[in-house]
């Protein structure tokens, strides 16, 4: 009968995906956990030199890239995220207004999220390029000088720009989706009220949609900062696996890219740990800033009403 | 009445104010557009360029159909087996999709319907390692997948299973179908029980299909990060041809040396683009509501 | 069939907070192809009872026969019962035929059958052309027939309804629990239907048991409990508008409220609950009971006095009396008191002396 404990049945539903998850996901944590206080491992042998507790993230933090690579991410993260922000939940709020054309331009903002992301990155370096890309001929237009983005030799400024402008572009469309839908979850009769009580359009805004849309826009922004901190792949869509622009190479690398990079390194003794270490130390500098930001949004969530 | 009239006056001067929000809001609206738009214009655009009309500075914005170079994209292929790439990630990503949706709707329904020892224990543990970055994973996946014998001498059969079968089972989608089959009452559950329905039955005559909008979205969410999948595809293919549209687009204009032919280049990137588009346009009401509905919790 | 519960008792343990007992020691004998209504206010234990009556629960204690079978470890699929809840459960994605087939799909009925039979039952409930729709797009009353039908569609031995009628509004209801007794009658299966509103389980039912607080409180034919009612919580929930309650006395086998002397009894000195239905007064200038009118409504052939309560000036109570008499508000008047609409209760346990 129904609360009778159906185990057996249960784990036999369960199996097939517990048997992977241990595979690919519990083993994995545990095995990082384990790697990363190994001396010198070297996995081809088997062999390691006995234990250590912190040499491994030493070695992360004496790497040669480790402190342009944080520096790189955080600027990615803290800038990408609230701009990226901003402008979903204003387009979102404006395309909500709009009746009319309103399913042509949500078929717009939602491209970018369906496209690869290697073949974008590679449309905007060409967008970037020096001679004959658009954004120069743009800034021609307007009296301007061109500017070597992303060519040989560009500096680490430009190239950081552009970069920036891709990551913002990539990570629009699905913001503006879920604040859309979250916007069209609200009760029309909040509105309705509050035309009632004549209130200005920008006082709505602030005092009913941004309040009423608040638990979205926390769920987003923390998805988004985890998400900001793995950057990664838009790096090499747009200057490839030299990750910066030629002649600056590993200028825009990121921490997962060390990670990515000590792994590539396997063969040598020590490097597997290693890369487990940078992914803890991205893992801790994530829930961090998680905490941070749960804890600032603490009084200012609202969670009754607003989008399911 | 005095009342009807200020009113009627307000009325008025509101429907005009009502007008210049609106033209303010399209301008925004098409600025925006614009932005979002740009780059794959310029995608398209370049890849039906001769290579002289690339060099030109400052560039030509606009081409008329009649000249436009098809032959770009037959060198692009001649460049990388695009079409074999297409085919992998669409193998790939029909395994793993099949694979998600058979391991997380079982999970899911366990978590959601079935009555068992740890059952919130267990999804707790599951859910806090949502947060937990991928990389922690990539690296011990991949000696596993080394341990497995699918790296050395890879055959094709190899490449495929170290591709999907990390990707068989998801948390999210998991913690996302369940969050569905909680939506569907008890009621129905009594109901069916009380007919006699096997649990499996009921999952799969009335659970499923009454969640078949998430189940969509999982497989469209699924198909489009392979789509996407650069990092591990990378990692564990030994050879050119089992790789996957990213890793073909990237590795197939990085290596040359010298100049780089930006109409081949985009020509690439428009082949790979172009099939996601097309889907994009096709399932576009249910690709919408279903990612606006995964960025939703709870 | 002949439904008996035997000392039923449903206890919901729960690792949080205390221990809930939902159904307190129910002895009933619902006899054969009858329409019983399960009647109490909210969380008393009426659904706990009809899930436990359908084995989607397990009882803590005592036992269920259906005829003389012992079923109380008996899954539910094999009780052959149909049941219909307060929202329906109708399968969203199926259509109605699909819905009122499925039980039938269970049981392996040939394709054909199972149409003719669906076809059938749905034309019973009056639902025949609605076959191909989808659940939503029927009105509420016709989702509630649709679930009756897949009820009845396997021929249960038993019906359980669940509040059936609570999400139809109120011209709804009336109708549909008229057609739930014309089914009930035409199919003769052994019904029991639960309901908070006391008015539905009157007008329906052949029998009602009334519960509080997962105890029995009494069971009847419906008049017969609103004439008898065995304690003070029976007679408060039968009834509108509700019977009247007077703290009162007993002294040497009179029943006093307040001064007034307004019968006799055998029972032995008490402090008693007096409890008058609002029919039950006459006005009559000798009457025992002086009290000041506050207001007077008279709708045709009634009038109903709302008057002050001798015995406790906050309080008012209420009588309905023939419209012959000019009462005016502010007045006083006498009344005296039906033998046979009064009651006296226990003031402790509430028990009927
Ligand atoms: N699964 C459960 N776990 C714990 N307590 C429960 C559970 N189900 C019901 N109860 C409790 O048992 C009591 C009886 O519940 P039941 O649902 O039978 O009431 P009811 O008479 O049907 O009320 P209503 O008219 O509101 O439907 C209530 O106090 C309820 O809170
Ligand atoms: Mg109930």
């Amino acid at each position: 009968m129904l609360e009778d404990k159906s185990n057996v049945k249960a784990w036999f539903y369960l199996g097939p995906a517990l048997f992977l998850l241990s595979i690919f996901i519990f083993y994995p944590i545990f095995n990082a956990l384990f790697l990363v206080f190994l001396r010198d491992y070297n996995y081809l042998q088997g062999t390691w030199e006995g234990f250590t507790l912190f040499e491994n993230f030493f070695y992360v933090f004496r790497n040669q890239n480790f402190t342009q690579a944080l520096t790189n991410t955080m600027i990615i993260t803290f800038v990408s995220v609230p701009i990226s922000v901003i402008i979903a939940l204003l387009i979102s709020v404006w395309l909500n207004s709009v009746l009319k054309l309103r399913g042509f331009f949500q078929t717009i903002f939602f491209l970018p999220y369906v496209t690869n992301a290697i073949a974008i990155g590679m449309a905007f370096a060409f967008l970037f390029n020096q001679n004959y890309g658009l954004i120069n001929t743009m800034l021609g237009w307007v009296g301007l000088n061109p500017v070597n983005w992303v060519g040989l030799g560009a500096t680490w400024g430009n190239a950081m720009f552009s970069l920036l402008i891709y990551v913002v572009w990539a990570s629009l469309a699905f913001k503006i989706m879920v604040f859309l839908s979250g916007l069209q979850n609200i009760d029309k009769q909040y509105y309705d009220a509050a035309r009632v009580d004549s209130t200005k359009r920008y006082r709505i805004f602030r005092r009913i949609t941004v309040p009423l849309l608040s638990p979205m826009i926390f769920y987003i922004t923390i998805t988004s900062f985890i998400g900001a901190f793995k950057a990664y792949t838009q790096v090499i869509g747009m200057f490839g696996v030299r990750l910066g622009p030629p002649g600056n190479d590993k200028s825009l690398i990121t921490i997962v890219a060390l990670v990515y990079d000590a792994l590539d390194r396997s063969g040598v003794p020590g490097a597997l740990s290693e890369a487990a270490a940078t992914a803890i130390v991205l893992f801790l500098i994530t829930l961090v800033f998680t905490l941070i930001n749960m804890q600032v949004s603490k009084n200012r969530v609202h969670y009754s009403g607003g989008g399911k | 009445m005095v009342l009807d009239s200020v009113v009627y006056g307000d009325e008025k001067q509101n429907r005009r104010k009502a007008r210049i929000r609106f033209s303010l809001v399209l301008t925004m609206l098409i600025i925006f557009g614009l932005f979002v738009v740009i780059p794959f214009y310029w995608m398209m655009l370049t890849a039906f360029k001769t290579e002289a009309q690339v060099l030109t500075a400052p560039p030509i914005l606009w081409l008329n159909p009649l000249n436009w170079q098809f032959s770009n994209f037959a060198t692009a292929m001649d460049t990388a087996p695009f079409l074999r790439y297409m085919g992998n990630t669409v193998l790939v990503s029909s395994i793993s999709t099949v694979g998600t949706i058979f391991t997380t709707v079982f999970a899911a329904f366990a978590f959601a319907r079935l009555n068992f020892n740890g059952r919130d224990f267990l999804f707790m543990i599951l859910i806090s390692t949502m947060m937990i970055p991928g990389e922690i994973f990539v690296i011990t996946n991949f000696l596993t997948v080394v341990e497995l014998g699918w790296i050395q001498n890879q055959t094709y059969m190899n490449a495929i299973l170290a591709m999907t079968l990390p990707f068989m089972t998801s948390i999210f989608y998991i913690f996302f179908l369940r969050q569905s089959f909680r939506q569907i009452p008890d009621e129905l559950y009594y109901a069916a029980k009380v007919d006699g329905t096997t649990d499996l039955k009921y999952l799969f005559k009335i659970m499923v299909p009454i969640a078949l909008p998430t189940i969509i979205t999982i497989t469209i969410l699924n198909a489009m990060g392979t789509w996407n999948a650069y990092i591990w595809p990378r990692l564990v293919t030994q050879q050119q041809e089992f790789r996957l549209v990213s890793n073909g687009l990237r590795d197939a204009f990085s290596n040359i040396a010298g100049r780089i032919l930006y109409n081949e280049q985009m020509a690439a990137a428009l082949l790979v683009t172009f099939p996601l588009l097309v889907v994009f346009l096709l399932l576009k009401k249910y690709i919408i509501r279903g990612v606006s509905r995964s960025g939703i919790k709870g | 069939m002949e439904i008996r519960l035997e000392n039923l008792t449903k206890v919901f343990t729960n690792k949080k907070t205390t221990d809930t007992l939902a159904v307190n020691q129910l002895d009933v004998t619902i006899p054969s192809g009858k329409l019983i209504g399960l009647l109490g206010p909210s969380g008393c234990g009426k659904s706990t009872t009809l899930y436990m009556i359908s084995g989607l629960l397990k009882p803590s204690q005592g036992s269920i026969f259906f005829g003389d079978d012992d079923v109380t470890t008996v899954p539910p699929e094999e009780r052959g019962i149909g049941l219909v809840f307060q929202n329906y459960a109708l399968y969203p994605h199926m259509t109605v035929s699909q819905n009122i087939m499925f039980p039938l799909e269970n049981l392996k009925v040939p394709k054909e059958e199972a149409l003719e039979r669906a076809q059938k039952i749905a034309d019973l409930v009056g639902i025949g052309e609605l076959m191909s729709r989808k659940p939503a797009q029927l009105s509420g009353g016709q989702q509630q027939r649709v679930a009756i039908a897949r009820a009845l569609v396997k021929e249960p031995r038993v019906l359980l309804l669940d509040e059936p009628l609570s999400n139809l509004d109120a011209r709804l209801r009336i109708q549909t629990r008229e057609e739930i007794r014309r089914i009930q009658r035409e199919t003769g299966i052994t019904t029991i239907f639960v309901t908070h509103d006391q008015e539905e389980a009157m007008s329906i039912s052949d029998e009602i048991i009334l519960m509080d607080f997962g105890v029995k409180q009494q069971m009847g034919a419906p008049q017969n409990v609103y004439d008898e009612p065995e304690n003070l919580f029976a007679a408060k929930f039968l009834g509108t508008p509700p019977i009247n309650l007077f703290d009162g006395k007993i002294t040497a086998k009179k029943i006093k409220l307040g001064t007034a002397v307004i019968g006799s009894t055998k029972a032995a000195p008490n402090d008693i609950v007096i409890g008058i239905r609002p029919e039950g007064f006459v006005v009559e200038e000798e009457g025992p009971i002086v009290a000041d009118v506050e207001f007077v409504e008279t709708i045709g052939r009634d009038t109903t006095l709302i008057m002050i309560d001798p015995t406790d000036a906050t309080k008012r109570f209420r009588a309905i009396v023939d419209s012959d008499y000019r009462i005016e508000a502010g007045h006083q008047v006498q009344l005296s008191v039906k033998p046979h609409k009064m009651y006296i209760f226990d003031h402790e346990t509430g028990e009927r002396l």
